[in-house]
């Protein structure tokens, strides 16, 4: 009884098999031969540097994506080391799968932000109400009295795949934990205030001030910019003063006792440390000797 | 002349009376994921067009020849599934020797042309509307691929100058997209009714 229903159950479904798997045959063989005749070459050697690429596509190399930068280097190996999220490591990497023999590479370069004015260290003539970017505000010339410092609307924040900057009370502060050294930041800056070093060091010592005014208008609107006075270049070579503002010279950086020196004898504070183990920034006018005392 | 004109009356009500998209609403999900930029909302239009033309015409001969008036009838969805994974298929494949840099800015959009469900509905609306030829069945098919094409470029176009505009801020994004196409779809009523 049950094996006549199921005979006849079989028998009602054998046309609607025959069918299906008639149609699914010739889609098997119209694709088959489909693929043959379109057949993509891919170099194995551009897969095997995308693998060891980041996949972030972030385009601090200057291409689309890491698809695109993977072709690039295979065609051209001088474009190794353009990655730097990926930094050493992946060069090393790529070289290993072009065969090429590739030495660590520089320093990871990291961006600092040449500004260190949270909201009350420094003077606003009037409140601004426009759009909340960086580029739009930086076209109001009294959005704020100085007009070198961060703005704090976070056009670097947006422009950060990483979550690795955010506006700290008025100021742009990296998060050196999460930092990839894409760079995307420093170009979205329309005050030009994000620069990428070189990290060849953990913490990286610097003006955190962009502000090209004379000393005393410096300071009747920032507590803690640059104005400059040129102690810190009377302690060390390093810093160069010009244009009313301090530099650190990255090229041939090597922190020593005169550039503390330096950072503690600086009349507002504003040569500071960056990186994932910076110390908090000297208040103006506290005298770094003390404040650990 | 007669078919003729019966062939212009089923294309043009296909591609802007019954419009799948704006009348019909199928297929928005590339509707909506793809019309961010003209150049590949019309990529894209192309594709969907190359892809319902071909199964709607393989469907529409299967249909009449192996399913209708046999308990057959039951196996439609799973043929005509069957038929347009093939034909996205042998696109995707096309589109990666021919236009790789298409082929790469479609991404997950393309193996997604095989759940569009405005080819599938096109299929079936062919069995609905009870086609009886296949010279109708083709020019109804390549029509709905064109009125696809038609929605998915004007609403990109809306939405690139629609960057420039001054959004209210809840509004950026998905909410203001949503609003243009329900706009755009009471434009399109207008058409009802002209056949």
């Amino acid at each position: 009884m049950i094996l006549a229903s199921a005979m006849e159950m079989i028998h009602n479904a054998l046309p609607a098999a025959v069918l299906a798997l008639g149609l699914a045959t010739l889609f098997a063989v119209v694709l088959l031969i489909a693929s043959i005749k379109l057949r993509v070459e891919t170099d194995p050697k551009v897969e095997e540097v995308y693998n060891v690429l980041p996949h972030i596509d972030c385009g601090a190399c200057g291409f689309a994506g890491c698809a695109s930068y993977a072709k690039a280097v295979v065609a051209n190996p001088e474009l190794i080391g353009r990655c730097s999220p990926g930094g050493a490591e992946t060069s090393v990497a790529i070289g290993r799968a072009l065969n090429l023999q590739i030495s660590g590479g520089g320093a990871p370069s990291r961006p600092i932000v040449h500004c260190r004015a949270h909201r009350e260290d420094k003077l606003f003539h009037a409140a601004y109400d426009g759009i909340e970017s960086c580029t739009s505000a930086n076209a109001q010339p009294d959005v704020q009295a100085c007009h070198f410092g961060c703005l704090g609307f976070g056009d670097c924040t947006r422009a950060c795949k990483f979550d690795a900057l955010h506006i700290v009370d008025g100021l742009s502060t990296v998060d050196y934990d999460k930092c990839t050294g894409c760079g995307a930041c420093a170009k979205a800056c329309p005050r030009n205030l994000i620069q990428m070093v070189p990290f060849t060091q953990d913490n990286m010592m610097t003006v955190a001030c962009s502000s090209r005014e004379s000393g005393k208008t410096t300071r009747t609107f920032c507590k803690v910019g640059c104005i400059g006075c040129g102690i810190c270049a009377k302690q060390s070579d390093l810093f160069t003063v010009a244009d009313n503002l301090a530099k650190m010279n990255y090229e041939s950086y090597a922190p020593s006792e005169a550039t503390q020196t330096a950072m503690d004898k600086c009349p507002t504070g504003v040569i500071v440390s960056r990186g994932q183990t910076a110390p908090a920034d000297r208040q103006p006018g506290q005298k770094a000797a003390a404040a650990t005392a | 002349m007669d078919t003729l004109h019966t062939l212009l009356l089923a294309f043009i009500g296909i591609v802007v009376v019954n419009n799948l998209v704006l009348t019909k609403f199928l297929g928005i999900c590339p509707y909506l994921g793809v019309s961010g930029r003209i150049d590949m909302a019309f990529g894209m239009g192309c594709a969907v067009t190359f892809v319902v033309t071909l199964a709607g015409t393989l469907t529409w001969i299967i249909d009449h020849t192996f399913l209708i008036g046999t308990p057959l009838e039951v196996m439609r969805y799973l043929c005509f599934i069957l038929v347009i994974a093939g034909a996205v298929q042998l696109v995707e494949m096309y589109l990666r020797k021919f236009f790789p840099s298409l082929y790469e800015s479609f991404g997950i959009f393309l193996p997604l042309i095989t759940t569009n469900c405005a080819i599938l509905g096109l299929c079936l609306f062919l069995n609905l509307w009870e086609i009886k030829r296949l010279d109708e069945a083709v020019v109804l098919s390549a029509g709905a691929g064109i009125g696809f094409t038609l929605a998915i470029c004007i609403m990109a176009g809306i939405r690139e100058n629609m960057e420039l505009a001054d959004v209210p801020g809840p509004m950026r994004g998905a909410p203001i997209t949503l609003i243009t196409a329900g706009l755009l779809t009471l434009a399109f009523m207008g058409f009802a009714g002209m056949i």
